[in-house]
């Protein structure tokens, strides 16, 4: 926002500088900056970008040209058999519904239990509420490696390796702290009068949590949902420890089964698996990438 | 604070999270304390070994050592990449007038990407046979001499698994400061550029000790996530040479079946964090107190 505002007054800058005596040397020099800047711009987006642009290129390049061709070239044949090897080799419906149905799971215990425990935190308030704030915080920086041994056990003791819970269990566990965090710092700003003036009319704290601050809270569920998302659909780790077979599989896990096992793996159907894979949290992103960007910042500012 | 609420709705409120987070988390953690102090197959009784597993990481296992050193050199590469990274593109996007929203979203599109799609692009990129990006690149320089497949190479492969991470995470970090540098009140840096301040001096004077709590955020966010990165380490190499604490705690633990060690080191791991984060804060606060 500041940017925008600070237009006017950088035309002004520019306007006065014109008119002194130095000036025109002054802007030239400006010129030539302005030159540099975009041309490192423009190669750390060539980095940053390219590699993707050239997953896309390969996914249509036939099996031939890729094998032979100079990788950088532009492919000589378009072809869309790629994508049907993919399909036809794996598991890849299966894959995708897995991830939507973990990803979903998640983010639903994830957006609910951080809710709640922000209400009772912040807005209910208890003896002892510190301690049990620095408890959810900690989870911030514990890393997700402690736990893989323990539920591993765990889980075979109780049968649950192997399920979507043994998935969505440590994905909303390790989410639940920043999802608190985010949540309790917006709550800090509805002012307590709203509370008062219900409770006033008789609304006990269920229905006050019903009517007013779950309607309110709607911008910070989006924010949790977009940000959690990105890291769950891509998640490895857990689904990679937990899941034996392949019906359970979420798509980073079934990405590996392209890989042949013999060493001739076909890139070009893999490489078109990927960017199936890829697309829908792209275009999600794309569109939405004003609401993801702000909850990737004040996620981690106000942290 | 709501005046009317029982000791009971309280409860409601809070037991599922605690319960879930509980259950995730905190037991986890515990158990994996208490694995440490024995040694298990997950087949045969458990043992009592007492500190034998410490012992024996801290003592007797080159390779931890090893998988420690390359976790450091994994860290460096990573935070200069990320943080070097963001700190540049959001200085470079401080001096554009327009086309920063596009920029913005372009830099950050490797972090929507999965680690293991960036794993198999990355073998593409790296490859000698067909010959990858990097190799082809080399040879339209005039560098081919230095073309190697970069993964299997023992003196590359440690650089080659960090790059990707750095790549793949520099545009969140940029977010953050990008967005710290421009709650710099505009009217400071207008004064400063009146005054002649040129763009190096305006940055290591102005943005840069303004911005100084986001900076520490980051840093720590950095380290924490370098420290605990896995996925592509464990994708892209096999050997001990591209080893981290973290891949090797993980092919004891499910590899070689012998989770008390791995649990030591996962507790190594988080005991790690904690001092780092200590550290950053320790010393870069001091600093501000000067």
């Amino acid at each position: 926002m500041t940017g925008v505002e600070s237009l006017p007054s950088m035309r002004s800058w520019y306007k006065q500088s014109f008119n002194n005596v130095e000036g025109y040397r002054h802007h030239r020099r400006i010129t030539v900056h302005r030159i540099i800047t975009w041309v490192l711009i423009a190669i750390i987006m060539v980095i940053q970008v390219y590699p993707l642009l050239w997953l896309f290129i390969t996914s249509v390049r036939t099996e031939h040209d890729f094998a032979a061709g100079d990788p950088f070239g532009i492919p000589q044949q378009f072809t869309l058999d790629n994508y049907a090897r993919a399909f036809e080799s794996g598991n890849l419906g299966r894959y995708i519904l897995n991830s939507v149905i973990v990803t979903f799971g998640s983010n639903f215990f994830i957006v609910i239990l951080g809710m709640m425990a922000a209400y009772a935190l912040q807005v209910l308030r208890f003896k002892g509420g510190k301690i049990i704030r620095m408890i959810f915080m900690m989870g911030i920086i514990v890393p997700v490696q402690i736990s893989l041994v323990p539920l591993f056990i765990d889980y075979s003791q109780v049968g649950l390796l192997d399920t979507y819970w043994s998935m969505i269990i440590p994905l909303a566990g390790f989410s639940i702290p920043m999802s608190v965090f985010l949540f309790s710092s917006f709550y800090q700003y509805i002012p307590s009068e709203t509370y008062e003036a219900a409770s006033i009319d008789g609304a006990g704290p269920y229905r006050i949590f019903a009517q007013i601050t779950l309607p309110l809270s709607l911008n910070t569920i989006v924010t949790v949902v977009l940000v959690n998302s990105i890291f769950i659909w891509n998640e490895f780790i857990f689904a990679n420890t937990f899941v034996l077979t392949d019906d359970l599989k979420t798509i980073p896990l079934g990405l590996q089964n392209y890989i042949g096992a013999m060493g001739n793996t076909d890139w070009t159907a893999t490489f078109a698996a990927v960017c199936v894979t890829i697309t829908p949290l792209m275009l999600v992103f794309l569109v939405l990438n004003k609401a993801m960007i702000q909850g990737l910042e004040g996620g981690a500012t106000k942290g | 604070m709501l005046p009317y609420r029982s000791k009971k709705s309280v409860l409601i409120f809070l037991l599922p999270p605690l319960l879930f987070y509980g259950l995730g988390v905190l037991m986890p953690v515990i158990q994996s304390l208490f694995l440490s102090f024995f040694e298990w197959d997950g087949i045969s009784d458990m043992q009592f070994v007492g500190l034998g597993n410490y012992a024996k990481m801290f003592a007797g296992d080159a390779v931890f050592w090893q998988a420690f050193g390359n976790s450091m050199i994994y860290m460096m590469i990573c935070l200069v990449l990320q943080l070097g990274g963001a700190l540049l593109v959001a200085t470079l996007l401080m001096q554009l007038t327009r086309g920063r929203e596009v920029i913005k979203t372009l830099y950050l599109l490797p972090a929507v990407i999965s680690t293991v799609a960036i794993g198999f692009l990355f073998q593409r990129i790296y490859s000698m046979d067909p010959v990858g990006l990097l190799n082809r690149l080399l040879q339209v320089v005039g560098l081919g001499d230095l073309a190697r497949p970069w993964l299997s190479d023992t003196h590359t492969v440690l650089a080659a698994v960090s790059v990707p991470e750095g790549w793949r995470f520099s545009g969140l970090y940029m977010l953050i400061i990008y967005a710290a540098f421009m709650s710099i009140l505009a009217e400071i840096e207008e004064a400063a550029k009146l005054d002649g301040v040129n763009e190096w001096q305006l940055f290591a004077k102005i943005r840069f000790p303004y911005i100084r709590p986001v900076w520490i955020t980051t840093v720590v966010m950095a380290v924490t996530y370098a420290l605990r990165g896995f996925d592509i380490p464990y994708l892209l190499s096999n050997g001990r040479h591209g080893q981290l604490v973290t891949t090797y705690m993980y092919r004891t633990a499910f590899t070689n079946t012998n989770y008390g060690y791995a649990s030591a080191m996962s507790v190594f791991i988080v005991v790690e964090c904690l001092v780092a984060v200590g550290l950053i804060f320790g010393l870069m606060k001091r600093k501000v107190d000067e």
